[in-house]
């Protein structure tokens, strides 16, 4: 709590003068789940990254299996994944991890 | 910072509420945002015709309830205008979670406020039920004796709430139709020297500065709630400071001075009545009368109930030997609220322990007589004399059925 600001310190009712400043907020403290991905199995669709409310399935540049550019996803950025877990419900990919998954696992509290 | 009046004031015969809506007029406010509800009607409607007239350059918002007037006039203050609004009884409550939202947003809204009965049953009349429920909500209440009163707090509330140690929402009260409806001759002022008094409005992170893009009214949980909250009460503790020295400044420009309270021979006076509003000037004409017959008897006029000046009216009481305070508004199952903040006033700011007398009066707009307030200090002389209020606490005046 030691970087939390005192009264005097702060604009007057609770106006947010920076923008886009919610991007600073941990919302993964808020998770009792949390989405492990695999890989190895992944079709890079994209569904994850699509329905994610935060904005915290992260992508990177790729190539296609005919060699073109395309963004792949890269990894799940815990700051802000509140484990909602509706990555792991879009994920098309069969259950068995013949291709993909998003496996739920608790957090240690 | 002087002002200089280009032309002269006027003796006029107005209304309350007309004089509320003049001095509308003469800040000319970005927006004003309302719905009409007997009795503040009349300032509505004044001002909606000052509109039509092309008198001021304010954009009038005819919203279809209270709760969208306040929900607009927060919007527009937000936005960087100077806004006001009128209402009474129902329709400020209609108003009531908006507001606690300006206050908390530091939303110096300003209100014309008449004041009214609750419904239950129905009434139309005077009582101080509205503001006093809404006593709590944050906004600053200035209370007016008379038509002056009201006409001079109005042109003054801009330059309290919207004092950058301040930034509050403010509403001025007067009497429903005791005042609002009474035509009295006042002094208006100029319509230049109340524009220099009031002078510009500076916007504090105004929404339509996209250059600045902010964030209002975002959710605020455990670890910053409490720390707003502390800055608001801030807010409040230094209005008793500006309310002051915006009330010398009106006094310098326009020659009415006026307090946090009003003290009516209180020098001597063992006896004090404590009330606000319209009552103040039937009890200083009865305070007069019982004076010559040698009663030392006088009066405390709140101006500002909310912030409530506690250490200035422990001093101003310490040498009663009995304070007698007449609430216009019920709390049931409990003494009134200018009762209980005198209490407060009185046993955690002095040293002084006068007798402290609670009486009701006046719910639903029932008259309060001459006689009635003769007998209220003959009453507390009694009382006085005995060294105790006894069962006279908690009486309720002029009320069939109850041993006056």
């Amino acid at each position: 709590m030691s970087d939390l600001k005192n009264w005097q310190d702060l604009p007057l009712g609770g106006v947010i003068v920076e923008a886009g400043s919610a991007a600073k907020y941990e919302t993964g403290s808020w998770r009792t789940w949390r989405p492990i991905t695999h890989r190895e199995h992944c079709i890079h669709c994209l569904k994850c990254w699509e329905y994610c409310p935060e904005d915290a399935i992260k992508l990177e540049d790729g190539t296609d299996a005919a060699g073109a550019p395309r963004k792949l996803v890269k990894e799940i950025e815990y700051f802000h994944c509140k484990g909602c877990g509706l990555c792991v419900r879009e994920c098309p990919v069969n259950k068995e991890g013949k291709a993909v998954a998003l496996e739920f696992v608790r957090d240690e509290v | 910072m002087t002002h200089v009046s280009s032309g002269k004031p006027k003796i006029v015969p107005i209304t309350g509420a007309g004089a509320c809506a003049q001095a509308m007029r003469q800040i000319n406010p970005d927006v004003v945002a309302a719905f009409p509800i007997t009795p503040s009607t009349q300032v509505v409607e004044d001002f909606s015709t000052f509109v039509a007239n092309g008198q001021v350059d304010t954009e009038f918002v005819t919203v279809e309830s209270e709760h969208s007037a306040m929900s607009a006039c927060i919007g527009a203050s937000a936005a960087g205008g100077r806004v006001m609004t009128a209402t009474s009884s129902a329709g400020m409550a209609y108003m009531w979670e908006l507001l606690y939202v300006a206050a908390s947003m530091r939303q110096p809204v300003l209100m014309s406020l008449v004041n009214r009965a609750l419904t239950g049953p129905i009434n139309i009349h005077c009582d101080h039920s509205d503001s006093m429920g809404a006593r709590d909500s944050g906004w600053i209440q200035l209370y007016s004796e008379n038509n002056q009163e009201a006409y001079d707090n109005l042109v003054m509330a801009a330059r309290i709430a919207e004092h950058p140690d301040v930034r509050l929402p403010l509403m001025v009260c007067q009497d429903g139709f005791i005042i609002s409806h009474s035509i009295q001759t006042m002094q208006m002022e100029d319509d230049q020297a109340v524009r220099a008094f009031v002078g510009p409005h500076k916007p504090y992170h105004s929404v339509l500065d996209t250059k600045h893009p902010v964030t209002w009214g975002a959710l605020d949980l455990q670890d910053y709630y409490i720390e707003h909250k502390r800055g608001q009460e801030q807010g409040m503790r230094n209005a008793l400071r500006v309310i002051q020295e915006v009330s010398d400044e009106f006094a310098k420009t326009f020659g009415r001075q006026y307090g946090l309270f009003e003290e009516y021979r209180l020098d001597d006076a063992e006896i004090v009545l404590v009330a606000l509003s319209s009552a103040c000037g039937e009890i200083k004409e009865v305070i007069d009368v019982m004076r010559t017959k040698g009663e030392k008897v006088g009066l405390l006029k709140i101006r500002s109930f909310r912030p409530f000046p506690y250490a200035q009216i422990a001093q101003a009481l310490s040498r009663a030997k009995i304070v007698t305070v007449l609430d216009r508004s019920a709390s049931f199952g409990a003494h009134g609220p200018v009762f209980t903040e005198i209490c407060t006033a009185v046993s955690g700011y002095s040293t002084n322990h006068p007798l402290l007398l609670a009486h009701t009066f006046g719910l639903g707009g029932r008259e309060l007589t001459l006689q009635h307030i003769e007998h209220i200090i003959s009453e507390s002389r009694i009382c006085l004399d005995k060294g105790t209020v006894g069962n006279r606490q908690g009486i309720w005046i002029n009320v069939r059925g109850d041993k006056q």
